[in-house]
């Protein structure tokens, strides 16, 4: 097994990459079955018009009349073209149906993660310093309860808070209009990603505390006080590099849950991203959008995975030298 | 670009002297004038909103402003046709930019307010409609016979898979005929009298010679109506602006639509200013969202959601079996439960807004007792049934579940199966079934659904023998009818037959509840299909006070 070892970082790199289209790959294959579940999408298409002679003109219009295993070939084909075939609500082309709202998706995403990953950083690390002091017992407490909220929940009250019952001070949803861009909104996009910066922050925070306060009782970090540096020093140089290798990890799950998990966000707020087309896309049995969406969520998870792993490594001397 | 664009003409509705005719009192026999409503040419300003008044705040209508609607059940299958409609947002767009011939009023009744001035009946089998002058499409060139033969056709004709194809069944579709610019003359291949009421539906839009529906270019939506489309993405959103030419009054500078994928989204944007109205408030947030500036229309519609017998299947093919399942439901729980108890207790009739529905008949009402018994001289005790659903319409899952439980005390178990697949799979196959229909007149709803060629037949009415084995010939007789009592005489033995042995169970007409922000001002309850009194008459009966 010379060939999965070796060749230091880049070529772990490679062979990650080489994981990942292989897991890709299977999970085409399970996509692609579990869409055959939704149902029979000309029926969905005609809807209470379905006689059997519209059905068998769509069937073959949609391809649908071959067998499975030569339209999944057919569907993996285009998939690796870049062609993820027509939407069959809309008989748009799907990049085209997705473009738009990929890019909308993307700048939620972004923004929450920009915002949430400093903050909680910072509120784990003082908290692990401050640890079982005031800042320390309500950050802890305060991050539990937000963990236990429901994202919907939160938006909810937020909405109540900012928009509609309490003051009126933030739009209550954020309908970027087609042919604009969501950041030409700033004032629409405060409410969702304040809802996802909550919804991501309890995690990272308790794990960077955690991970914080078991390096703060390390010999090393003793040892670096004992010389005489600066707290300072000793937290940002020696402290959080070691620290921060198992929060890249939850970082990464965060985010793959968040490009997933944004659907109900972007219903309560209306908001057009991928999540609320996937949404429609099942109502409509729209196997296309349905099949793209599910391989994009799941590029996702296996690129940010990697990342997160290329991350640790590189932070963690141990590891780094063992490849 | 011709003069009569800069003219404007304008239907006076609301000076005093308005008629109200019925659809019976239009149809006065071979010759006579169908709908012949007061029209009058007025310069300016005169009341624009149907007689009545308004709600909310008064005043005369000022001009201006975006009307921003929020509409849920839209989605990628949003598309734009002046004579077509697949979801909800459609409906709104559709009445935004096209006109019929026909309208109905407020009331359900039918009004020569539309573009055509009058349509008269030549005789049983043949109709005339002369169109108003002056009226143009929102490209400038006017409104002319061959557009109104076009639009006709254009539904006429199968492959185009519109949704007045089956209404057009009586016309004789290929040789309507221009006499002049402004008239057109439409055979029938046998008599209907329900020609006007199929005219003045929304899906009957007049569009311009050539049209097609939107693929991408907005310039090609190209009505008669108030508001242009400017740019539409489906699923998302679609803006009109208002038409300089329009020959009647219309207030708002800009129409957009904008979907919601769910309804606290849509309370939210409405209570926090986002958008002006929505479709669909739900029933119990009525009062909630009074606190926040929002008011509540409620129209009582004719929309029903049956609970369907196959009169022809195993056990519904015993009439004792249908009249016991009847007894067994309790209507007015179920217009609680389901409708919040906004609507009205149906009596297993449709087309309650017909002059012709028969009030006589005495209303059914559970009888739990009589009901087993029924079962019991009909041998099936202890009836086991699967009643078959889906989640088309609102309602449709929540009554099979109610109705499920109300049937214990009689002894019959109802399994529900809510079948996602259920239209196209097994619709109209099905023994025992739910289904959904808007607001109709009576006719028009019988060619839809109870004859043995309509396009949506659930309950496989009419029986070979026995009580309502002549309905097809009754029906054929009403619509030839040209005497309006005689006709209701004959409307009502169909009724009768339905009454006593027919396969619907229908617990209540259900209203329609859309929310509006209290500075829209002009809307009032109206009895017909479409949400927010039709969409405030196309967006041109309402203004911002």
């Amino acid at each position: 097994m010379r060939f999965l070892r070796g060749g230091g970082i880049v070529g772990f790199i490679i062979r990650r990459v080489l994981l990942g289209l292989v897991v890709l790959l299977l999970v085409s294959v399970i996509v692609f079955v579990s869409t055959q579940l939704l149902g029979d999408p000309a029926r969905a298409i005609l809807g209470r018009d379905a006689t059997p002679d519209r059905l068998a003109a769509l069937h073959k219009q949609l391809h649908l009349d071959s067998s499975k295993v030569g339209q999944y070939f057919h569907w993996l084909g285009g998939l690796l073209h870049g062609d993820l075939g027509t939407s069959l609500a809309s008989s748009q082309p799907v990049t085209s149906v997705l473009g738009a709202r990929l890019a909308n998706s993307a700048v939620l995403v972004v923004l929450a993660a920009v915002v949430s990953v400093p903050i909680s950083i910072a509120i784990g690390s003082y908290a692990a310093l401050r640890r079982e002091r005031i800042f320390d017992t309500v950050s802890s407490n305060l991050m539990l309860l937000l963990a236990a909220l429901p994202e919907f929940v939160v938006a909810v009250l937020l909405v109540i808070l900012l928009s509609t019952n309490v003051i009126h001070w933030l739009p209550a949803t954020s309908p970027v209009p087609p042919g604009t861009h969501a950041w030409n909104y700033p004032s629409e996009l405060i409410m969702p990603v304040g809802t996802l910066v909550i919804a991501v922050a309890p995690y990272v925070s308790r794990i960077m505390r955690a991970s914080m306060i078991e390096v703060l009782e390390s010999d090393y970090v003793e040892m670096a006080r004992l010389k005489g540096l600066p707290e300072r020093t000793v937290l940002i140089r020696h402290a959080l590099p070691n620290a921060i290798g198992p929060v890249f990890q939850v970082i990464a799950i965060n985010l793959a849950y968040l490009a997933g998990g944004v659907v109900v966000i972007e219903s309560v707020f209306n908001y057009p991203g991928i999540g609320l087309a996937l949404v429609d896309a099942v109502n409509n049995h729209d196997i296309p959008v349905v099949q793209a969406l599910a391989m994009l969520i799941a590029a996702v998870y296996v690129v940010l995975n990697l990342l997160a792993d290329v991350a640790t490594i590189l932070v963690t001397p141990r590891l780094r030298t063992r490849l | 670009m011709t003069g009569s664009g800069e003219k404007r003409w304008q239907v006076s509705e609301g000076d005093g002297s308005l008629w109200h005719p019925s659809r019976r009192g239009l149809v006065m026999g071979a010759g006579g004038i169908v709908a012949a409503g007061s029209l009058a040419a007025c310069g300016s300003g005169s009341a624009p909103a149907p007689p009545g008044g308004s709600t909310g705040a008064g005043g005369a209508p000022k001009k201006g402003g975006d009307f921003r609607l929020g509409v849920t059940g839209g989605g990628s299958k949003d598309m734009m046709d002046g004579q077509n409609i697949v979801t909800k947002p459609d409906q709104a767009r559709l009445v935004s930019a096209f006109e019929t011939l026909l309208e109905f009023d407020d009331n359900y009744q039918l009004q020569s307010t539309g573009l055509a001035e009058s349509v008269e009946a030549d005789n049983p089998k043949q109709y005339t409609i002369k169109l108003r002058s002056g009226i143009t499409f929102q490209d400038g060139k006017p409104l002319t016979a061959d557009d109104v033969i076009y639009s006709l056709q254009r539904i006429g004709t199968q492959a185009n898979g519109l949704t007045g194809f089956a209404a057009t069944a009586t016309m004789d579709i290929k040789n309507v005929k221009k006499v002049d610019n402004l008239t057109v003359q439409l055979p029938l291949l046998t008599a209907d009298s329900t020609v006007p009421q199929t005219l003045a539906s929304y899906t009957f839009g007049i569009v311009p010679k050539g049209y097609s529906a939107y693929k991408g270019d907005p310039s090609t939506q190209i009505g008669t109506g108030a508001y242009k489309l400017k740019s539409f993405t489906p699923g998302q959103q679609s803006v009109s602006e208002r038409y300089a030419g329009y020959w009647r009054d219309a207030y708002f500078d800009s129409v957009t639509i904008t979907d919601f994928s769910d309804s606290t989204a849509q309370i939210n944007a409405l209570k926090g200013g986002q958008i002006d109205a929505m479709t669909d408030l739900p029933a119990n947030q009525v009062q909630a969202v009074k606190s926040s500036g929002v008011e509540a229309l409620i129209s009582q519609t004719g929309g029903w959601i049956p609970i369907c017998m196959a009169i022809d299947i195993a056990p519904f093919n015993d009439p004792k079996v249908r009249q016991a399942m009847r007894l067994i439901i309790d209507r007015q729980q179920i217009l609680d439960q389901i409708g919040s108890g906004y609507g009205q207790v149906a009596n297993d009739l449709y087309a309650p807004f017909d002059e012709g529905y028969d009030k006589s008949l005495p209303q059914r009402t559970q009888d739990i007792g009589q009901a087993k018994s029924l079962l019991k001289s009909a041998g099936k005790e202890g009836l086991n049934v699967d009643l078959h659903t889906t989640n088309g319409a609102s309602g449709m899952v929540e009554l099979a579940s109610v109705f499920a439980s109300q049937a214990k005390a009689a002894g019959v178990t109802i399994n529900v199966k809510n079948d996602p697949n259920y239209y196209g799979d097994s619709y109209l196959k099905l023994a025992f079934s739910v289904d959904f229909w808007g607001t109709r007149g009576y006719l028009n709803q019988v060619q839809q659904g109870s004859l043995p060629n309509s396009p949506y037949n659930e309950t496989h009415w009419p029986p070979s023998s026995g009580e309502g084995s002549n309905f097809q010939d009754l029906y054929k007789q009403a619509l030839a009818e040209t005497d309006a009592s005689k006709r209701t005489e004959i409307e009502q033995e169909m009724q009768k037959a339905e009454y006593d042995v027919g396969g619907y169970i229908i617990p209540y007409f259900n209203s329609l509840i859309d929310g509006h922000s209290s500075k829209v001002a002009g809307l009032k309850p109206s009895k017909g299909t479409l949400n927010l009194a039709g969409f405030g008459h196309g967006f041109r009966t309402i203004w911002f006070a």
